[in-house]
């Protein structure tokens, strides 16, 4: 394929160009002999237990932002969501539908760096397809990855484990994808290095499982960000969260976006940060499994669970002050003045 | 941007004190009232309510753009939507306005080009790259935001950017407050004034409606040190009983203003009687496009005259703005009123008193 091309209807019609599309851009990337086998689908071993399977859809506008793009999403958000079952990721599905008329060259920008992520997270993309659809009925580039794993034996990790007592962990600074995406799609030139974290989370979640601790949930705060997701798990755990403002990890340019446009890191998407609430004595330990991860080095503990308050998430502020934090209803929207 | 000193601002230590010091001066039940709805959201962010005592009431007021827009200035943006031939920009916060009939969020869904904008330059922009389209600009704002209009409307002239029109919402703070102290019932012992209106308006502006009804008021801004502070001089005035106009944003107000912003306001715009959601018609509180800008003007460009219109059944939005009532006493809140399907505005913009109450009081 050369790459001033662009992508037609008929390189998703399953013919001869769509085969060229397969053995000349994918497979090459994402090079492995259970997806070379081209078979309907992988097949392959499983380890004993129990295992754990996670679907996602990734439709993010811009494709390409600071920090990553699209593929890098698509790979590290299912990794992640697998990681967060309390499961080791194995085996990764793709599926493409791509708006005809997409540059190639865009195409396989994406698909390097599912490829690079998929590495970097010690993943393999097994199986996948593809599809083209006519101008208008996608943007762009539509990914839907699911991916399975393992869960070693004696990990139970779920959102119903919160327990009085334990205490809530985040790893790494909150809001930093939500507010690239937004600048950007906004248009917003802010002159500050703001960039997404997406990142895999399944090598801080094994070493954590592996240290023996226990872990009674853990969580990645995408959409929603921080505040909607502890708000799920004070509702299935039905316990209360303590937070503390003036422990929240929120970078310093974050911050200033934050408070010109109004609106609130809690409830901005992270793509490469996870909640662990974990039994108040091994906190301090546990952390420390978290921060030698290169992606948790900026981990803080930042609550409690409670037992007053089920359901609830409050939020003590910097001046000693409560409110409650609730679940994001609806888009931000910028405000007026 | 300067991050450490905004942080001083929200220093633990001093505002602890300061909590210490109103809870030390306060014998008496106060009803204090916020006017501005940037005042609101950081009271119930930082949880400013829960740590003053509970003898202290704090009131949300009338200055929230969004909160006191009429139904039929909605209605009119709505009209501009679905003309084919307009791009509508807005800021983001009046997409979700539920109108007589639908909104600007339910416009777009069925395909009418509104557009968010983060500034009306933003706007003036598109109107330069559509030129075989009429871009209108929903200009709803007080004091804050309209000498930024009228800088726009100058360009556009300047430019000769004639596809470009207002359809003007503005309001005026002072007139608001006269108003609210002339209605039945409203009690208040104290106000908190907009810190960011007042870098404008100057503390002058504020003068003639001390002098006449003696209340307590405070100028100041929008961090947790300077919203403590502003309680707790209102708490001394009450206590001591001698009412005093204070500057306590001197950072950034000055006592008489912007002349500059406010002589270029003056020279696009003048005042007319403008229709405030809950409230009525108040002489002298809107501001629309002078005669000589009147090619600017949406309202005259696309003919619109709207009827006033009857706001939502059973909304409260306009006693709870005076004070009368809280978010939770009106009886569609969190019924069939919420933030994913407001009835009235103050449930739609982030700063709306419903909204903010919703949001942070669970
Ligand atoms: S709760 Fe809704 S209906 Fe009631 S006053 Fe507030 S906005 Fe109006």
């Amino acid at each position: 394929m050369n790459k001033k091309d662009t992508i037609l209807l008929d390189h998703g019609a399953g013919g001869k160009v769509s085969h060229a599309m397969f053995s000349e851009l994918i497979l090459p990337l994402f090079d492995n002999e259970l997806l070379a086998k081209q078979n309907d689908g992988a097949v392959f071993e499983v380890p004993p237990g129990r295992m754990a399977f996670s679907t996602d859809s990734y439709t993010v506008d811009p494709l390409f932002f600071p920090g990553g793009d699209i593929g890098e999403l698509a790979v590290n958000g299912t990794v992640n969501d697998v990681a967060m079952c309390g499961a080791i990721p194995l085996y990764i599905s793709v599926g493409l539908i791509i708006e005809e008329g997409m540059q190639v060259v865009d195409l396989k920008r994406i698909l390097q760096s599912m490829a690079r992520a998929a590495q970097k997270a010690d993943v393999r993309i097994v199986t996948g397809d593809t599809k083209v659809v006519p101008r208008g009925k996608v943007d762009k580039i539509f990914i839907n990855t699911s991916g399975i794993g393992s869960i070693p034996t004696g990990v139970h990790v779920s959102g119903d484990g919160a327990q009085p007592g334990d205490k809530v962990i985040v790893s790494g600074t909150i809001a930093d994808h939500g507010v690239t995406i937004l600048s950007e799609r906004e248009g917003l030139k802010f002159d500050s290095d703001v960039k997404s974290d997406s990142a895999p989370l399944n090598h801080m979640v094994k070493g954590m499982l592996e240290s023996g601790y226990p872990v009674h949930v853990l969580r990645d705060p995408t959409r929603g960000g921080l505040g909607t997701t502890l708000n799920e798990i004070a509702g299935q755990s039905t316990v209360g969260i303590r937070l503390f403002e003036d422990r929240l990890p929120v970078r310093g340019p974050v911050r200033g976006i934050c408070e010109l446009l109004g609106f609130d890191p809690l409830y901005l998407a992270n793509e490469g940060k996870l909640i662990a609430i974990v039994p108040g004595a091994d906190a301090d330990n546990v952390l420390d499994i978290i921060r030698r991860d290169a992606f948790g080095k900026d981990a803080v503990i930042i609550g409690e669970v409670t037992e007053q308050d089920p359901g609830r998430v409050v939020l003590e502020t910097f001046i000693g002050g409560t409110r409650i934090v609730e679940m994001l209803t609806g888009e931000q929207l910028p405000r007026i003045c | 941007m300067n991050l450490t000193y905004n942080q001083v601002f929200k220093d633990p230590e001093i505002s602890k004190a300061l909590v210490a010091r109103i809870r030390e001066k306060n014998t008496r039940p106060l009803r204090l009232m916020e006017v501005c709805g940037t005042h609101t959201m950081a009271i119930f962010r930082y949880g400013i309510r829960s740590v003053l005592p509970e003898t202290i009431t704090l009131l949300s007021g009338p200055g929230c753009p969004v909160c006191v827009i009429a139904q039929k200035d909605i209605d009119a943006y709505v009209m501009l939507a679905r003309r084919p031939d307009v791009i509508l920009t807005t800021f983001g916060d009046l997409m979700k306005v539920p109108g007589s009939v639908s909104s600007l969020a339910g416009e777009k869904a069925k395909g009418a080009d509104v557009r968010m904008v983060y500034s009306i330059f933003d706007a003036l922009a598109i109107a330069k790259e559509n030129p075989d389209k009429a871009v209108v600009f929903c200009a709803v704002g007080f004091e804050t935001t309209i000498p930024t209009i009228a800088g726009a409307v100058l360009t556009a002239q300047t430019q000769g950017i004639d596809n470009f029109s207002i359809y003007s919402a503005n309001k005026l703070t002072p007139p608001a407050l006269a108003a609210l102290m002339k209605t039945a019932g409203v009690e208040i012992d104290g106000f908190i004034l907009p810190g960011h209106v007042a870098v404008i308006t100057g503390l002058d502006a504020f003068y003639p409606i001390f002098e006449k009804y003696r209340i307590p008021s405070v100028v100041t801004g929008f961090e947790p040190m300077d919203i403590l502070n502003a309680v707790l001089k209102l708490v001394e005035q009450n206590e001591s009983k001698i009412p005093r106009l204070v500057n306590a944003y001197p950072r950034a107000v000055a006592d008489a203003g912007n002349p500059k912003a406010r002589a270029i306001m003056d020279q696009v715009f003048e005042t007319a009687d403008a229709l405030w959601r809950g409230i009525g018609h108040i002489p002298d509180s809107g501001m629309v496009l002078r005669e000589s800008f009147y090619k600017f003007d949406a309202a005259k460009k696309f003919e619109l005259s709207m009827p006033d219109t009857r706001e939502p059944a059973g909304c409260d939005c306009g006693r709870i703005l005076m004070g009368l009532k809280r978010p939770d006493q009106c009886r569609l809140y969190k019924k069939n009123c919420t933030p994913m399907h407001p009835v009235g505005p103050c449930m739609v913009s982030s700063e709306g008193a419903c909204a903010a109450f919703y949001k942070y009081s669970g």
